[in-house]
């Protein structure tokens, strides 16, 4: 059942298009870098973490997720966990489905499953791609990080990550903010299995990220109590393994909150499909 | 046909769930910030900052702050995405073109009515704002910290009068809805040239994203002021609460807009003049 989904969206040219764009979100920004300015040092997101990106390939996935995570890669979610249910809706296959001697159950989960993984597989896609290209444009020597919170003027704090940490650094980065993607995935399928409108369901992926954006406490600090709630703003927090004071106290609760979100909205999209009148 | 039109529109659902999102939002921030925060200063744009309980006025600015970077280009790429293409979609185009109108006039008509929802949906904003605001914190005069021009020989703070607060918000307000005339243009551009809304609404928001991107690569300087949305032209509207105001961008920034409207809207119309319209 769940190879039968892989299949059939893997002939899709929307699976091939989202996951391209993904990768060439890589290469674009590895040519951007070295076309531009590779030389300058560039901020690691918020965080007064510096590094210089011709030093080393491995700045490329670390800059790619870093502005990726935010809005193209929950965009590239939302399409795959938005078109999944609402996608045979619209093209009035669905009862078809529902035809074959299967439990609803069954079929939602193996739907779930197969667009959990092409969400998976975007943000891998976006790690390693940057990593081959990044690699290829500025060699895989060691990093060099400049922690601005240690340093004084004059005194740069530098330190150099070895190659080995940094591959592991990416790799809990990547199982992160695919952790971290879960909730907008879970919204976004929800949705998929309530409307026939694809655009609907995936709309609202994006609309929860957005709101997730607007209130954000790092830009309007008069939100700091909705903050801890919001399912995309603490994703940012894989960038803390870079620096010495590598404070990693919010992951859990942010994993939690993940979960908390994939119970609420797949348990809805269990009950909703499960009793749903289903006429395309 | 204007009229036929707005009616038409406005008895969709859709636009007024996408203005009924932009107030809520507005008054969901009021609330939060009136019951939580109501003395930390928020930040507006590059270099303002406001508390927000000293004026109702406040909550206006902050408003638009907040949704200018995503949530009003998206409704502004809604609208005018969907205008063409969302009649396409169902299949209605062709018997509106059979209507004894020519194809200019239904065009026009239809990015009117698309102009006067993304007007609506920019006003909503810091009107809710404003409304809201004003029940929270009161109609006193506002107070803004110009942090650029803030130093130790002058505090940077400009106290506007109610009156005249509500006038610079109503300034900035349009300055706000001029700088999404470039993404409304593209939007409208792609709703001519697709059948599909989502395809259109997305080509709306991508222009946004990309001119953004670039405005942001540090090598490409010299092609900022001439990108559709950038983060100097964003911030422009902020100036307008300043004192001394410092509006010498707006004439280019208003150029630039107008050139890409030319440019999209024309293409449009020639596309549309000419185009094999069979949905």
């Amino acid at each position: 059942m769940i190879t039968i989904e892989w299949y059939k969206q893997f002939r899709r040219p929307l699976t091939y298009a989202t996951l391209s764009i993904v990768a060439a979100f890589s290469v674009i920004l590895t040519v951007a870098l070295v076309a531009t300015g590779s030389g300058q040092t560039e901020f690691v997101g918020d965080l007064p973490l510096l590094i210089v990106p011709r030093t080393s390939g491995f700045s490329v996935p670390i800059i790619a997720l870093s502005s990726t995570m935010k809005f193209f890669l929950p965009l590239a979610v939302s399409l795959f966990a938005g078109q999944s249910v609402a996608g045979d809706a619209a093209w009035g296959s669905l009862r078809y489905a529902m035809a074959r001697p299967m439990s609803r159950s069954r079929i939602l989960w193996s739907k779930a499953t197969v667009a959990a993984g092409l969400s998976l597989l975007a943000v891998a896609i976006s790690v390693l791609a940057a990593l081959v290209i990044g690699g290829l444009a500025f060699g895989w020597h060691p990093l060099s990080v400049i922690d601005g919170s240690t340093s004084t003027p004059g005194h740069p704090q530098v330190d150099v990550v070895r190659v080995g940490a940094l591959l592991g650094h990416l790799g809990i980065a990547a199982l992160y903010v695919g952790a971290g993607m879960a909730s907008i995935f879970a919204v976004a399928f929800f949705l998929s299995t309530t409307t026939r409108r694809p655009l609907v369901a995936v709309a609202g992926g994006v609309a929860v990220t957005i709101v997730s954006r607007i209130f954000n406490a790092d830009y309007l600090p008069g939100v700091q109590v909705m903050n801890r709630f919001m399912p995309n703003n603490d994703i940012d927090l894989w960038q803390h393994l870079l620096t010495r004071s590598a404070s990693l106290s919010g992951i859990p609760h942010f994993l939690v909150l993940q979960a908390a979100y994939v119970v609420v909205f797949m348990g809805l999209a269990q009950l909703w499909f499960t009793r749903k009148d289903i006429l395309d | 046909m204007i009229g036929i039109e707005l009616v038409k529109q406005l008895r969709r659902n859709g636009y007024w769930a996408v203005l009924g999102s932009l107030a809520a939002i507005a008054a969901v921030v009021t609330v939060i910030i009136a019951t939580t925060s109501a003395a930390t200063p928020e930040r507006l744009g590059n270099y303002g900052s406001v508390i927000p309980n000293s004026s109702g006025f406040t909550m206006a600015a902050i408003a638009l702050n907040a949704l200018l970077l995503f949530l009003i280009p998206l409704s502004v790429a809604i609208f005018a995405g969907e205008s063409v293409a969302g009649e396409a979609s169902w299949g209605s185009l062709r018997y509106i073109l059979a209507r004894p109108t020519s194809r200019n006039r239904v065009l026009a008509s239809k990015v009117a009515v698309a102009g006067i929802l993304s007007l609506a949906a920019v006003l909503i904003v810091s009107v809710a704002g404003l409304l809201f605001g004003v029940a929270a914190f009161g109609w006193h005069p506002l107070s803004v910290i110009d942090l650029q021009h803030a130093s130790p020989f002058s505090s940077g703070v400009t106290t506007l009068s109610p009156f005249a607060a509500l006038g610079r918000i109503v300034f900035a307000t349009a300055i706000v809805a001029g700088v999404m005339v470039s993404t409304f243009s593209f939007a409208i551009l792609c709703s001519v040239l697709t059948d599909r809304p989502f395809a259109a609404v997305a080509g709306g928001v991508l222009l946004t994203f990309v001119s953004r991107a670039l405005d942001n690569v540090p090598g490409l300087h010299a092609l900022g002021p001439w990108l559709p949305i950038t983060d100097k032209g964003s911030g422009l509207w902020t100036e307008v609460l300043f004192q001394p105001t410092d509006l010498g961008g707006l004439p280019h920034l208003a150029i630039v807009q107008v050139v890409y409207a030319i440019t999209f809207l024309g293409a449009a119309g020639l596309y549309f003049n000419r185009k094999d319209i069979l949905s």
